[in-house]
This record gives C-alpha cells, sequence and structure tokens, in this order.
C-alpha cells in the first residue's frame, strides 16, 4: 500500500460541526491530573453506541478553571480530548469557583444547562464527585437514576436504556430501566466499558457557559491528620499476594502487593522461611481469606491452603511445577519461575 | 403447639450470635493457649447486661428468662466452651443461688451487681472428699454471736478465684447431715481468711479458672446465711437443677459446632477423586450427629419453657445434661474423626473442642449421679423410692 | 438537636447462592439483615447522641415488610422510630426518587431535623442515591461518603454545624457544612455497638414500640410513580479454573498484568 496516500488521506482533517442543542447523549467529564479521566473516554464510548442507536448526538460537559484557556496547549486539549473520543459537541464552563469539585457551583451549572438542553440521556463516571452530581441532579429535574452501570443497550421503541449494575458486589446484576423519566442519567462504573477509539484527527469548537458562582455549601478544613482508618483484618483484605516456598525474592512479592494496593501473605513455608509471621500465614490452620484477587506467587498448593483461598473471586498463580496442585483451583496458571515473572510483571504494571 | 422462639429471643439471638463472633471467636484460641480467662469479654458482655439474662429487670437482669439464658449458653458453647463456661458459673449456679433463695435484702445487695456483671460470682461446693457425694462435705460453719465462722478447704472450683460474691455450701451440725445439717452463705471476696489455693492444670476449658478456694476463720455476719439454717442442701439441689438445663444448652452449642465444621470439611476435602460428603460412612455420620443435635435441642427449649412456665423439671434438667454432654462428646468425637489428621492439629479448633467437651460429662454433677436423679424420678412417680 | 436516620434491610449474602448456569438464586436461608452502611450511620448518629442532648429517631428507606430493623435502631438506643405503611401493595413504586419525597414529607412531620445520616451504599444494589436525593428534596447540604461525623455548636447565636471526615484523591480531609444537612456514611467506618439487653427485650415485647404512619398521611399516595423498572438479571459467565498462559515468561508477565489492571482499582 502507498503510505504516502493512505498519510495524505488521513490529513484530512474532520472538522465536526457543533450539533444544534435539545436531546442527545451527554458525557459530564471527570478531570484526573489536569487530564480527562479514564472513565470519562469508556462514558463516551458508551455514549457514542447509545447516540448511534437513537439517532441522536454525543455531547460533552468539562467544568474547571482555567479548561479552555487557549493560551496553555494542555487545557485547550481537553476539550479536544472529548471530540477525540466521539464528542459531537462539548460545552466549557470555566471558572475559579469550578477549580475543585464542590456541588453546589458544579450543580447550577449542569442544573441549568440540562434544564435548556433537556437531554435524553446523561452519563457521569462512577466517581465520588459524579455519583453525588447525578443523585442530585436526577431529584432536580426529575429523571431516573442508575448507579454503576456495567453494560447498556437500546430499547430502541421507547428510546430507553436497559442498564445492567452488580448485585452484592458482582455475584450477578440486575438490569434496570428507566422507561419515562427524562433524562435518564447513568453512572459509569471504571474499567466496564472499552476506552473508545481516539480518532486524533477530530477536532471541535466547545461552547463556553456562562458561570455565576455559586458559593459550595461544604468547606474544606484540611488534611484529617489524626484520622486511622479502621485496620482491615487479613481475612477481609481485598487484594492478597501470598509467597510459597518457590517465590524466590521476597522482595519482589512486597512490590508486587505495593502495585497493587495488596497485603502480603503466605503459606506455611513461607512461615517456615521467616517472610511471614503466623498472623500472616493463609491456611485452614491459619487465616481463611476471600479477596477479590489473590496471586499465589511460588505457592504449590495443597488442600489446607487451597481450602482457604476457595472464597476469593479471582486466583492467579505462578508456579514452575506443572503439576502443582494450585493450578486446580486458580483462575489464571503462569507455569514459570516467580524469578523470571515478577520483574516483568511489575513493569507491566506500571505502564 | 408453637414451636417458635418469641421475637425477643430471635433478636436476643442475632445479638448474641453477633458478640459471639466479633468478641468471643477472634480470642478462643489464644485464652486456650495462655490459659487465661478473658475478663475483656466478661466486662464486654456486663457493659450490654447479658450477664444478668435471665434475672428478672427489677434485680437488674435483662429479663429474658430460662429461654434467653439457654441461647445465651448456646451461642456461646458454639464457638468458646471456656468462655461458656466462665459466664456459666457466674450466671447459672452463683447468681442464681441467691435469685432462688435469697432475701430481698440479699437480692438487693447482692444479686443486683451480680445480674449488671458489676461483679461476678461463683458456686462453692466441691471439696476433694466430697464430688459426687456431695452431703459429705466437711467445710465448717460454726456459730460465734451474730456471726459465723467458716473454715475448710474447696476445690475443683470455677470462677471462685476471681469472683466477688461466693456462695459457699457448709456444715453447721455433723449429726445431721445432709437433712438438716448444711447451711449455704454469701461470703464476699476480701473477707479475711478467704483465700485462692492452687489453680487446676486442666486438660480443657483452660480459658477458665478452676482453683482451690482456702477459708480460714472466715468470718460473715449472720445475714449473709442463704436460705435457712440447715436447710442448704435443699438449697443447693435447687440451684444445681437450674444450672443442669443450662449446660445441656451449652453442649447443643457445641455439638452444633462440631457438626458445621464436619459439613464444611465433607464439603471440601478430597479424597479417592471426591469429596468426603459423597462416602456413605461420613453420610451417616453426619446424618446421626444431625439427628441427635435436633433432639437435644427440642429437649433444651422444651425444659426451658416449662421453667419460664413454672413448671416442675427436675427430672427433665438431668436429663438435658445428661444426653447433651454425651451428644456433644459423640459429635466432637465424630468430627475429629471426619477431619482425620488435620483435626489432630493443634492449629485447627477441633481438638481444642475435643478437649474441652469432655468436661462436660464429669462436672455440675457427673452423668451417673444425672442418671440417679432421673431413675429415682421415675420410680418415685411409680410408688417406689429408691434406696441410696 | 434531631438527627434522623433512614434504615433499610437487606437479605443476607450469606444465605444464598447464585447459580450463573442455571440463571437462577437459590436462597437457602431467608434472613434479613440492617443495611451494613446504614447501620454505620445510625452508630454515628448514636455516638453524637452520647456526648450531646440530641434525640435520634428512625425512619425505613422504604415500606419494608416488617419494622425489625426500627425495632433494632430502638434497641441501640434510639429515641423514636417510625414504620411506614402502605396501600400501594399490588404495584409499589417505592424506588430512591419516590422515597426522597416521602421521606422529605416525613421528616416535615417529626417537626423538622438538624441532622440526616443514612448509609452511603446499600449492599445489594450498591445505590448510594437516596442520601443526595433526599438532601435534593430537603433542599440541604449533602457530605457524602463520611468515615466520620461529628457536630460542632459553634455559638448561640449561630445554628450548629456538622463535621465529617472524607476521602478525597486518596487523601483524608475534614470537611464542614452549616445544619440542617445530609450525610452519608460508608459501611465499615464505624463499630456498630450492640444492643443494650434489656432495651432489646423491652422493644421486642412492646407490640407498639415502633409508630406507625401510612404513606398517604404524608404524600398523595394514589399518584406516585416509579421512575425505574426491572428489565432481568444478568449473571457472570462460569468461572474457568486452570487457564494456563502461554509464551515467554514477559509475554505471561504482560498477560496477567492486564488480567490484573482490569480487577484491581488503583
Amino acid at each position: 500500500m502507498d503510505m504516502s496516500y493512505l498519510d495524505l488521506l488521513m490529513a484530512q482533517q474532520e472538522e465536526v460541526t457543533e450539533a444544534e442543542g435539545g436531546g442527545g447523549v451527554w458525557v459530564v467529564a471527570d478531570l484526573a491530573n489536569g487530564t480527562v479521566a479514564p472513565v470519562t473516554l469508556e462514558a463516551l464510548g458508551a455514549a457514542r453506541t447509545l447516540a448511534d442507536a437513537l439517532g441522536a448526538y454525543v455531547y460533552g460537559v468539562l467544568l474547571g478553571d482555567g479548561v479552555s484557556d487557549g493560551s496553555t496547549a494542555l487545557t485547550t486539549s481537553l476539550a479536544q480530548t472529548l471530540y477525540q473520543a466521539g464528542a459531537d459537541g462539548v460545552r466549557v464552563a470555566d471558572h475559579p469557583s469550578l477549580a475543585r469539585f464542590a456541588l453546589e457551583p458544579y450543580l447550577a451549572v449542569l442544573a441549568g444547562l440540562f434544564e435548556a438542553e433537556q437531554p435524553e440521556v446523561v452519563l457521569f463516571g462512577a466517581t465520588g464527585a459524579g455519583q453525588e452530581l447525578a443523585a442530585r441532579l436526577a431529584q432536580r429535574l426529575g429523571g431516573g437514576l442508575i448507579e454503576h452501570v456495567t453494560a447498556v443497550r437500546l430499547d430502541e421503541a421507547t428510546r430507553t436504556v436497559e442498564a445492567t449494575f452488580p448485585i452484592y458486589g458482582g455475584e450477578y446484576s440486575e438490569i434496570a430501566a428507566c422507561p419515562e423519566a427524562r433524562p435518564q442519567f447513568l453512572t459509569i462504573e471504571p474499567r466496564a466499558f472499552p476506552a473508545p477509539f481516539i480518532d486524533t484527527y477530530r477536532q471541535g469548537e466547545p461552547t463556553m457557559i456562562e458561570v455565576d458562582p455559586v458559593e459550595p455549601a461544604v468547606r474544606v478544613l484540611g488534611p484529617a491528620d489524626d484520622f486511622e482508618p479502621p485496620a482491615l483484618p487479613l481475612a477481609q483484605a481485598p487484594v492478597i499476594v501470598a509467597a510459597g516456598r518457590q517465590a524466590g525474592d521476597f522482595e519482589l512479592v512486597h512490590q508486587l502487593a505495593a502495585a497493587l494496593g495488596g497485603r502480603v501473605a503466605g503459606d506455611r513455608g513461607a512461615r517456615d522461611a521467616g517472610w511471614i509471621g503466623p498472623q500472616q500465614v493463609v491456611d485452614v490452620r491459619g487465616v481463611t481469606v476471600a479477596p477479590q484477587v489473590y496471586v499465589a506467587v511460588g505457592i504449590r498448593g495443597d488442600t489446607f491452603h487451597d481450602a482457604a483461598i476457595a472464597e476469593s473471586k479471582f486466583i492467579a498463580a505462578i508456579h514452575p511445577d506443572p503439576d502443582a496442585p494450585i493450578f486446580q483451583v486458580a483462575d489464571l496458571c503462569l507455569e514459570a519461575e516467580p524469578a523470571e515473572v515478577l520483574p516483568a510483571l511489575l513493569e507491566a504494571l506500571e505502564k | 403447639m408453637d414451636f417458635t422462639f418469641a421475637p425477643e429471643h430471635v433478636a436476643l439471638r442475632r445479638m448474641i450470635r453477633e458478640f459471639a463472633k466479633n468478641e468471643v471467636a477472634p480470642i478462643a484460641a489464644e485464652i486456650d493457649r495462655e490459659g487465661r480467662v478473658p475478663f475483656e469479654t466478661l466486662k464486654k458482655l456486663a457493659q450490654i447486661g447479658l450477664l444478668g439474662v435471665c434475672f428478672p429487670q427489677k434485680y437488674g437482669g435483662m429479663g429474658a428468662g430460662e429461654t434467653g439464658y439457654c441461647i445465651l449458653m448456646e451461642e456461646l458453647g458454639r464457638i468458646c466452651t471456656s468462655t461458656a463456661t466462665n459466664v456459666g458459673a457466674h450466671i447459672g449456679i452463683g447468681a442464681m443461688s441467691i435469685y432462688l433463695d435469697g432475701t430481698e435484702e440479699q437480692k438487693q445487695k447482692y444479686l443486683m451487681p451480680l445480674a449488671r456483671g458489676a461483679k461476678i460470682g461463683a458456686f462453692v461446693l466441691t471439696e476433694a472428699d466430697a464430688g459426687s457425694d456431695a452431703a459429705a462435705i466437711r467445710t465448717r460453719a460454726v456459730r460465734d454471736g451474730n456471726e459465723w465462722i467458716i473454715n475448710g478447704t474447696k476445690t475443683f472450683n470455677t470462677n471462685g478465684s476471681f469472683a466477688e460474691i461466693v456462695t459457699v455450701m457448709t456444715v453447721t451440725d455433723p449429726t445431721l447431715g445432709a437433712h438438716g445439717g448444711m447451711t449455704a452463705f454469701i461470703v464476699e471476696a476480701g473477707t479475711p481468711g478467704f483465700k485462692v489455693g492452687t489453680h487446676e492444670n486442666k486438660m480443657g476449658i483452660r480459658g477458665s479458672s478452676t482453683a482451690e478456694l482456702v477459708f480460714e476463720d472466715v468470718r460473715v455476719p449472720h445475714e449473709n446465711v442463704l436460705g435457712k439454717v440447715g436447710e442448704g442442701f435443699i438449697s443447693f439441689m435447687k440451684t444445681l437443677d437450674m444450672g443442669r438445663l443450662t449446660l445441656g444448652a451449652a453442649c447443643l452449642g457445641g455439638a452444633e459446632a462440631a457438626l458445621e465444621a464436619s459439613i464444611h470439611w465433607a464439603k471440601t476435602r478430597k479424597q479417592f477423586g471426591a469429596p468426603l460428603a459423597h462416602k456413605q460412612s461420613v453420610q451417616w455420620m453426619i446424618a446421626d450427629m444431625a439427628t441427635e443435635i435436633e433432639a437435644l435441642r427440642s429437649l433444651v427449649y422444651r425444659v426451658a419453657w416449662m421453667v419460664d412456665t413454672g413448671q416442675s423439671f427436675t427430672q427433665l434438667a438431668a436429663m438435658c445434661k445428661m444426653y447433651g454432654s454425651e451428644v456433644a462428646s459423640r459429635a466432637i468425637d465424630t468430627a475429629l474423626q471426619i477431619h482425620g489428621g488435620l483435626g489432630y492439629s493443634r492449629d485447627y479448633p477441633v481438638e481444642r473442642n475435643f478437649r474441652d467437651a469432655r468436661i462436660a460429662e464429669i462436672f455440675e454433677g457427673t452423668n451417673e449421679i444425672q442418671r440417679i436423679v432421673i431413675a429415682s424420678n421415675i420410680f418415685r412417680q411409680h410408688g417406689v423410692r429408691i434406696r441410696p | 438537636m434531631q438527627i434522623v436516620v433512614i434504615l433499610g434491610q437487606v437479605l443476607d449474602p450469606s444465605g444464598i447462592v447464585v447459580k450463573g448456569k442455571a440463571g437462577r438464586i437459590f436462597v437457602n436461608r431467608e434472613e434479613y439483615v440492617l443495611q451494613p452502611a446504614d447501620k454505620c450511620a445510625l452508630e454515628a448518629a448514636l455516638r453524637i447522641k452520647d456526648t450531646t442532648n440530641a434525640k435520634v429517631m428512625a425512619l425505613p428507606r422504604g415500606p419494608l415488610p416488617n419494622d425489625d430493623v426500627l425495632r433494632q435502631a430502638l434497641a441501640m438506643g434510639a429515641d423514636r422510630a417510625v414504620y411506614l405503611t402502605t396501600r400501594r401493595v399490588a404495584n409499589p413504586p417505592y424506588g430512591d426518587a419516590v422515597m426522597a419525597d416521602v421521606l422529605a414529607a416525613a421528616v416535615e412531620k417529626l417537626g423538622g431535623a438538624d441532622l440526616l445520616l443514612t448509609g452511603a451504599t446499600t449492599l445489594d444494589t450498591g445505590q448510594g442515591q437516596l442520601g443526595p436525593r433526599l438532601a435534593e428534596a430537603l433542599g440541604w447540604p449533602q457530605i457524602v461518603g463520611a468515615w466520620q461525623v461529628a457536630s460542632r455548636r459553634v455559638s448561640e447565636s449561630a445554628g450548629g454545624r456538622v463535621e465529617a471526615v472524607l476521602q478525597r484523591a486518596g487523601n483524608y480531609v475534614t470537611v464542614e457544612a452549616d445544619l440542617p444537612a445530609v450525610v452519608t456514611v460508608l459501611p465499615g467506618a464505624l463499630k456498630p455497638r450492640y444492643p443494650d439487653g434489656v432495651r432489646l427485650i423491652n422493644v421486642y415485647r412492646a407490640e407498639d414500640a415502633v409508630e406507625r404512619w401510612d404513606v398517604s398521611d404524608l404524600v398523595d399516595e394514589a399518584s406516585l410513580q416509579p421512575l425505574l423498572e426491572k428489565r432481568g438479571q444478568d449473571f457472570p459467565p462460569e468461572r474457568e479454573l486452570g487457564v494456563r498462559l502461554s509464551g515467554t515468561p514477559e509475554e505471561m508477565a504482560q498477560a496477567l498484568a492486564d488480567a490484573l489492571r482490569e480487577r484491581v482499582s488503583r
């Protein structure tokens, strides 16, 4: 294929005609560390699917301070990121009072916007701010809200979104819909939807929203220095990295636990090796655990250890012996030396 | 016939189960290993009123009746026999003796702090030469003006080493023996001459205190006579009757724990390609265990109902204790067999429960005595007085 | 000071088994427990009551099948508890949106309140919207997802304030709002107390311990419309055990990293 011809074609940038108001699928962006949060991009992907089926447009909303200042390249690109992820229109509210999330200032902007625009569907990321805003807006505007959505399907006849959300933390899911009330509000669960295709040649001219500053009702006093969250026992830890006799370098096990935000544990072999204390032994004769994620590094596995991890939601095991009993109970099995896998795993997680 | 529990008892059981799971279970192995009494648990139980569960609210109790007390013992027995023993000695025989035989003044002065859990109680009867033959006690109480002087040594006493209020059985007239010669006294810890002797080094229930108590010229006022002078034997028979029922309830809890552990292990442990649950020998063990537990549960709560409705229950309480202790022993023995080598490990609760369960057939009146009580009652109803 | 706590009940998940393949949920033991986050909210209210002369009143998250959670609240130390009855049994409209209006009316009937506490999320449906919806219906500020809650009396002339510890961007911060306000409490934030035994027995023996109001006394019940409707259930795929990764250790590490990233929020 003639690469230069392709380049030529793609260089014809797509200028998005700003969509006129009324209806549509709207996504309120979450910002993290000065960039558009991954969940917002995932929500835009979901919004695109819904909008295409509805025959409607996708709009993005950006709120913040300095988010539209053309003088700094970084901030201009926030709106452009939304276009690149599939938005047909972007509204921007740029004001010092919106620098950090506070309910009343954000609510005033969004309520005014949505009252004027009458969206069909509004998506937020299921973040702290998203949850607060979605619920309050839904009540104010008389819309229905479904939180922590992991999948959507459009009931085209009634232009209603059927949203799937987890029950009992994911044991199963229920599907709900808001057949009549509008807008339909959804908060999108992070990592549940795929990231959309980022079309870097797509761009647009966002519309600025006038902001009448409003005082937040909740004042941040400062860091809670004396506050100690209640200690979580190993039996309730959501992520555990456990070492066995074949774990190799125990320091890497520690690093893996740190990278995943998990707790370090081990089997009896690790205790014998002096790597862990008696309170960290995962065994029916020690601690029985039920984490979301259990990574067994160099643990051979036997009835007594395996019974103590039976309630884990996801088990990954790394062990050199292909016949290791742990492979019977693990979801993902890596027949390899931990010493060979862990460094690469730590590197891959850092990206 | 309505076999359902009253709403307050359902709520009580739920609360105690939550308590046992959060406060008792985490330290059960530790108190056994260290051989220490969990005073912190007793304090927490006192704070929510459980140390007076069966006593009327006007005496500082909770007013939940014998049914409520059986629920407490069952739920504690399910988790930690040592804790159940500490609690049972305090409520079931210590405070109970004052509830059954105390004057109004004695109830106000002694029962109230015991029911509130502000003070711990104990019931002191057994001596080295007087176990089953309780009437053979030799601790002597002699009247001196408005006081009595007590001398003697008691053995195998639960709670006595740290209790603040104890009920002591003495001989006041050696010539009369059981009928007219025994008297019960309320003695407060700290009374000069009342000392704690040697602690027993026990096979099980190591989280409870079993000790010798020594009385050397211990002076107690005449107001502290519990019941009437000379009627001590009747007094303690009544108290022990009540205690038997609730020991049966604790055994019920222990047996239930053995059954749950056995079911869990039978599901989990695979041998010869399938979980143990698929082996008929194990199925029969589980079926027998479960059936005995159902029978025991019906017996215990029926007798609790009889007590709460004022019916006579001596023979049935003895059955609760006798049958309960044997069901619990059989259940934990079977559980140990089902667990195999794992059950023998000190790092797994089954072996502790095995050691703990055995005492129930011995204390609170040996099962041999219980059988005599049952048989005597039966024959007396048929006109035959058994010769002792 | 008047504190209102909103309590709900949930089926204990340890009594249910989900069989994905059969597409069914088997309830082996039908036992309902107080929503854990709501229980923490109640504990937060009772802790404020411990140190002030606040009164705590318990309201239900909706018309519940029985008044057990309200009795539990009384046993733990609440001063009043109200159970809501409804005539709309056939097609109950009681979702969070409707309940926000009903409960706002209930708070008014109670004579108003200074502080309203409820759980930040429900154990079963994972929905945290009732608190904020209620705050909007009452027109009060909201503090969502608190680890700790305390009330402050600023001065005789000024009203009270509520102070809470929240997590924002991974850090713990202290925030405050003027009363009246709505605060939602995280599950596991506080260790709830055990009910007092005597109170427990007396509350469960007294038939009329919990007051009973009908929803029609609060709002026009006949015109209530639910906003959401159930459209079905979905079951996760059967867990496939023993999946062996192939390739070099680096490739396996990459695949494992992807799988972990999907499941761990960092």
